[in-house]
């Protein structure tokens, strides 16, 4: 009944890094035009925003990538500039880490939860919070807003998805779905779905249209979910260290990543602005690039030091961004 | 507004109204343009004038026009009010007047001046011994631990003035500004030792120490002179006897390590570690420091937070670079020690004396002595029942030797084992050493056959001898050792190890108890260990010896004493690594069941060992199965109905427009609660429109019979669900009820009109309410006199109720007769017949046994949702 143990809290260690460049480094095996595409892959390191003391938890590119938002345990939201490296502003209010930070379209609010069970909705320019919105049981683990940033999505460790309405004064949730059996990892917000990945291996896609629930079974916890750009795909993180392709549409299993370490952590995975190659990071600091369709390993990289936490990939330029629980964020381009 | 008797107050007035020109003095408008101008002026010039611009005269010689302090009194503080005091009760002491209270300062210093003043009289070293002693103890203050965290200002430390040794030590020949750890302390050293001894004498110090010391100070010149100097140090500065403040959480006297003092021991080893080697990394193989303790560095929670498991520092590398530990033992400084003893001497050091002996001791027990011709293996005392145990499996068949003589003896052999035990075996055994005739017993030829016969003839023996039990068994089908097994999950007993070792029977029973033990016990085969198992692989030794403590722990019996006493190791090490044992060990199982742990990770070793441990995440991420490909994803559709907010909020129609909500069940039993509340209450008045019948839980039925609806028994049916409104149940029930009560009762009063009903009946719902609170004070609230329609729109009790009030007006028997007969939708009229052809006075009567009954219902009704709303709060 309750959340089990397969949340991201399982264990509380990271695993040995005992893995060498080497071994994963199983380039230009693929055809020519892929490795053309592939050698423009981000892999230089621009520049490192700290600042964050402690992990970051989350990094989010802005919707036209300008800027970028920063999350960790140290409790506090950094918007920076990630082009430049300057740090805008910090955003402190949160009472414990902040697990996922999302900004609107319009550059003009923020949303970000966290183990405070709270969802802030932030302005921008003032730093202020403009509301808090409560109903959640327990830590939040993601937020998103919808399209037209009039409701804010969230997902939370107490097996539910809330939605909140930024529009009246009111700070309950105006929807509570509770179908979920474990621990709700992420969630993803299309024109008219609410796509939500729990740890009890569902993906569960709520069309509001339609008032139908989809339920997709992995079989294996799900840890992130993010969609391609074409909306036709559903990327699924899977917590036995794959990630899995999913088309949205049938439900059917259309590719599996693996080489990667994903068991304990709750870490992104992402697809590149024109949907070639998947991205992900691993727990041992890896960055890997899976080709879309055949899936192998393009490229991979030691990023960080440690457990790369979350990855976010520009919406149209060629660059990336990762954190991870050294308490950095990179720019690679 | 307000149409008053007054005809003036039609008017109205707003703003202020203009003043006449003429009205205004000339003088008052000249004040007022003068005013501005005098509020610029130095106080000094002020003038002060009345409202019409005067000035006022004080007098010539109390300030003229301008009377100090603005014509107000004369002081600053003006007339401040005292609060009276009675001179009746508090008398004005007489005080005693001495001479001093009439002197003047100057006086009393002429007549003696015994006054306190401070003086620089005694300050010999002026600003440089107050430099040095600020030094000094600023120095004394960084080794002491303090209380207070952070510098402690000079002034709160130094002393104030210095001693009068100082004085003589200048006398001495000493000067202010000279280091007093001279260099050349030895040829000051004769006169100062004088000065000394003269010092003491003149002081009346007859202190032994002392003496001691002085004597002392005469064997080694540069020591003595050394001391000296600390003496006269000393007494420069008192040292400052500090108690170690008590920084753990222990209570006052109480060691942590008392019964533990390997850890103590330990903890001495890690001090000294850490003073010497921080990068000693192998002391710290801490047993007992789990990762729990981390949590991320840098940040706390908030002061309103708990901490929780989720505060943990899930990213914490596992190296404890600083761990803390509590201080146990203060270490002393040399002068806390003299104190101390002295203390001690004087025996007032806190009331603690040194116990006599020492209350802990190491209580030691030899192992037990083994006897030597003990040869660790059980020796059965029914051996037929155990070859019976074990032969419960069969040996396979197996063609028979061809030399048909060896055949026979093989069988009659298996013949006689069967019959008579293991024994014979063994003796035949034991023959075969010499006659190879029976060397089919141990291996060759013959031996697959011969452990066929002898479980072929030790079956029929058993059937021979237990006929009686078999037939009983087949019979009643009883439960075997297999059928328990098979049903348990355990495995048969590998039956090809029988097959391929030599089989002679002797091992076979080792082998056969071995192999009980895989079964019942989770064997912990170190042969088969991966290396990943094999925590203390650099240390050979350690290793033998911990895969001897996996024997011990797992497989259990008694061992030759050889490896307990492990030559070189303390006892505390041999404590710490029975732990480390123990732990490794745990984590190996541990790692079994769930494969994904790393076994260093459990101990909170993690980065100490890491080079000891390999991780076991290669190992096991080869397995995904295969079945579960075909399995996953699965995909399941469901109905989901958003919120009609939501969908205005995405800007997309609502799928659900216009379809009713779900039927709502009771989620939880408090809402069941509400609704028996509510059932019960509205169990007399059934609903008059039967028509819309919505299903009716349970529950309620259930509770509404226990609440004495028995005897109606239709009367379930027509027990509607209806969605319970809180403010309803406990505000506005009956007027709910009574609603309903019109359309019953309108045969009776046709004239009145739903509506008046209605409102002379929420009248009375809150006269209902009022007396009910009223009562609820306890006030004493006289009843209302009713009217008769008030009676007639008012029927309605609780069934029980009725029969309690009908049997108290006498009128029993009719009443429940009628009800009985009553069918479901007669019930009311029933009711109201019961009622309506009563007499006037009897309704009246009826009317104010009911009403009590409702206000006892509505207190119930409150309680209930008292209950509920507390339920809600839980």
């Amino acid at each position: 009944m309750g959340p089990t143990d397969n949340s991201f809290l399982l264990l509380p260690f990271p695993p040995t890094a005992s893995h060498t460049p080497e071994d994963w480094r199983r380039e230009e095996a693929m055809s020519s035009a892929a490795g053309a595409a592939a050698q423009k892959l981000p892999r230089t390191e621009a520049r490192t925003l700290s600042g964050h003391e402690g992990a970051v938890l989350a990094v989010r590119f802005n919707r036209d990538g300008n800027y970028c938002l920063s999350c960790g345990k140290d409790r506090t939201l950094r918007l920076w500039n990630p082009h430049t490296g300057a740090l805008v502003k910090t955003y402190k209010s949160h009472g414990r880490e902040v697990r996922d930070v999302y900004s609107s379209s319009d550059n003009a609010k923020l949303v970000s939860c966290g183990g405070d069970r709270q969802i802030f909705y932030w302005d921008v320019a003032s730093g202020r919070v403009i509301r808090k919105f409560r109903g959640h049981n327990s830590e939040i683990n993601a937020v998103k807003f919808n399209e037209f940033n009039t409701v804010v999505v969230s997902a939370g460790y107490d097996q539910t998805v809330r939605a909140f309405d930024c529009r009246s004064q009111s700070s309950d949730p105006i929807q509570t779905i509770d179908t979920f059996q474990d621990s709700v990892m992420s969630v993803n917000v299309t024109s008219t779905e609410i796509i939500a990945g729990s740890v009890d291996g569902t993906v569960r896609t709520f069309d509001i249209r339609m008032g139908r629930e989809t339920v997709d079974n992995l079989g294996h916890p799900v840890n992130c979910i993010s969609l391609s750009n074409d909306r036709n795909c559903l990327l699924a993180n899977c917590l036995d260290s794959t990630v899995r392709l999913i088309d949205k549409s049938t439900g059917e299993l259309l590719q599996e990543y693996k080489g990667h370490i994903c068991k304990s952590f709750k870490m992104d995975c992402c697809l590149t602005n024109d949907d070639a190659f998947v991205v992900g990071g691993s727990e041992d600091g890896f960055v890997f690039f899976w080709e879309l369709v055949d899936a192998p390993v393009v490229a991979s990289f030691r990023a960080h030091s440690s457990v790369v936490t979350s990855v976010s990939y520009h919406p149209t330029k060629a660059s990336m961004l990762t954190s991870s629980v050294d308490g950095t964020v990179r720019v690679w381009t | 507004m307000g149409f008053d008797d007054d005809g003036e107050q039609d008017l109205v007035v707003y703003g202020t109204p203009i003043e006449r020109e003429e009205d205004t003095s000339a003088r008052k408008r000249r004040a007022v343009a003068e005013a501005g101008q005098l509020r610029a002026l130095p106080a000094w010039k002020q003038e002060v004038r009345d409202e019409e611009g005067r000035r006022r005269f004080h007098g010539a010689f109390t300030g003229g026009f301008s009377a100090g302090y603005y014509n107000t009194v004369g002081t600053k503080e003006g007339w401040t009010p005292q609060t009276f005091t009675s001179s009746r009760k508090n008398r004005t002491e007489v005080k005693k007047q001495s001479i001093y209270s009439f002197l003047d300062e100057e006086d009393i210093k002429g007549m003696g001046g015994n006054t306190l003043e401070t003086t620089q009289q005694y300050d010999t070293f002026g600003s440089t011994a107050t430099e040095y002693a600020r030094k000094q103890a600023s120095k004394e203050q960084k080794e002491r631990p303090s209380a207070i965290p952070g510098p402690i200002p000079d002034e709160l430390v130094v002393p104030a003035t210095t001693s009068i040794g100082m004085k003589l030590l200048m006398k001495m020949g000493w000067h202010k500004g000279r280091s007093i750890r001279d260099a050349h302390a030895d040829s000051l050293y004769e006169s100062r030792r004088e000065a000394r001894k003269a010092f003491l004498a003149l002081s009346g110090v007859s202190n032994d120490d002392e003496k001691l010391q002085i004597d002392s100070h005469k064997s080694g010149k540069d020591e003595s002179v050394k001391g000296s100097f600390e003496e006269i140090h000393a007494s420069g500065n008192t040292a400052v006897y500090v108690l170690h403040p008590k920084q753990d959480l222990h209570g006052l006297g109480f060691d942590p390590f008392k019964h533990a003092p390997e850890f103590k021991d330990r903890k001495r080893l890690q001090k000294s570690a850490r003073d010497h080697n921080k990068s000693d990394v192998s002391m710290r193989g801490s047993l007992l420091i789990s990762n729990s303790g981390q949590y991320a560095p840098g940040f706390g929670i908030g002061a309103l937070e708990e901490l929780g498991v989720e505060d943990e520092d899930i990213y914490a590398s596992g190296f404890a670079y600083e761990h803390m530990e509590v201080d146990v033992e203060p270490s002393k400084t040399p002068s806390d020690g003299n104190y101390k003893l002295k203390d001690r001497k004087r025996g007032v050091f806190l009331s603690f004396k040194i116990a006599s002996g020492s209350e802990y001791k190491l209580e030691r027990f030899d192992p037990p002595e083994i006897p030597t011709d003990f040869d660790g293996r059980h020796k059965f005392l029914t051996p037929v029942q155990a070859v019976n145990n074990i032969s419960d499996l069969a040996p396979p068949e197996v063609p028979p030797p061809e030399d048909i003589s060896l055949r026979l003896l093989i069988e009659g052999c298996a013949a006689m084992v069967a019959r008579c035990g293991k024994h014979i075996e063994d003796f035949y055994k034991e023959k075969s050493k010499t006659n190879p005739q029976f060397i089919f017993l141990n291996e060759g030829d013959g031996c697959s056959y011969y452990a066929r016969k002898l479980w072929e003839y030790q079956q029929k023996y058993i059937d021979q001898q237990r006929p009686d039990a078999i037939k009983s068994k087949s019979s009643s089908d009883k439960l075997t050792a297999e059928d328990r097994g098979k049903i348990l999950g355990e495995k048969p007993l590998d039956r090809s190890t029988k097959l391929s070792s030599s089989s002679f029977p002797a091992n076979e029973a080792i082998q056969l108890r071995s192999n009980l033990g895989d079964t019942f016990v989770k064997p912990l085969s170190l042969d088969g260990t991966p290396e990943y198992q094999k925590p203390f692989r650099n240390d050979p030794a350690k290793q033998a010896r911990f895969e001897q403590f996996l024997k011990d722990k797992y497989e259990g019996g008694l061992r030759p004493a050889n490896l307990i006493p492990a030559s070189t190791m303390s006892d505390a090490d041999r404590a710490r690594e029975r732990l480390d044992f123990e732990a490794a060990a745990e984590t190996i199982e541990k790692g079994k069941e769930k494969k994904a742990m790393d076994p260093l990770s459990l101990l909170g070793l993690a980065g100490i060992n890491e080079q000891r441990f390999v991780s076991s995440t290669e190992s096991e991420k080869s397995v995904p199965p295969r079945d579960e490909n075909s399995m996953y994803p699965r995909r399941d559709e469901f109905e989901w109905r958003p919120s009609p907010i939501l969908c205005k909020r995405f800007d997309v129609v609502d799928p659900f427009m216009g379809k009713p909500m779900p039927v709502q069940r009771p989620r939880s039993k408090m809402d069941t609660l509400i609704f028996m509340s509510d059932s019960t209450k509205k169990a007399d008045d059934i609903v008059e429109s039967p028509s819309i019948e919505p299903p009716h839980t349970a529950v309620a039925g259930t509770e509404a019979k226990a609440k004495g609806m028995a005897t109606l028994p239709d009367i379930e049916t027509s027990n509607m669900q209806r969605p319970v409104d809180l403010y309803k149940a406990i505000f506005s029930d009956d007027s709910d009820d009574d609603m309903d009560e019109p359309v019953i009762t309108e045969p009776v009063d046709p004239v009145k009109t739903s509506e008046g009903a209605n409102m002379v009946l929420n009248r009375l719902v809150a006269e209902d309410f009022l007396e009910s609170l009223g009562k609820e004070l306890g006030l004493d609230v006289p009843p209302e006199k009713p009217t008769l329609p008030n009676v007639l729109f008012r029927p309605e009790t609780l069934p029980t109720a009725n029969a309690t009030v009908i049997s108290r007006n006498g009128k029993a028997t009719t009443c429940q007769k009628v009800e009985k007969e009553s069918s479901l939708d007669k019930v009311e009229v029933a009711n109201a017949s019961a009622d309506a052809p009563s007499g006037n006075d009897e309704k009246l009567d009826l009317k104010y046994e009911k009403h009590e009954l409702r206000t006892k219902k509505g207190r119930l009704n409150i309680g209930w949702t008292d209950i509920s709303s507390s339920m809600f709060i839980l």
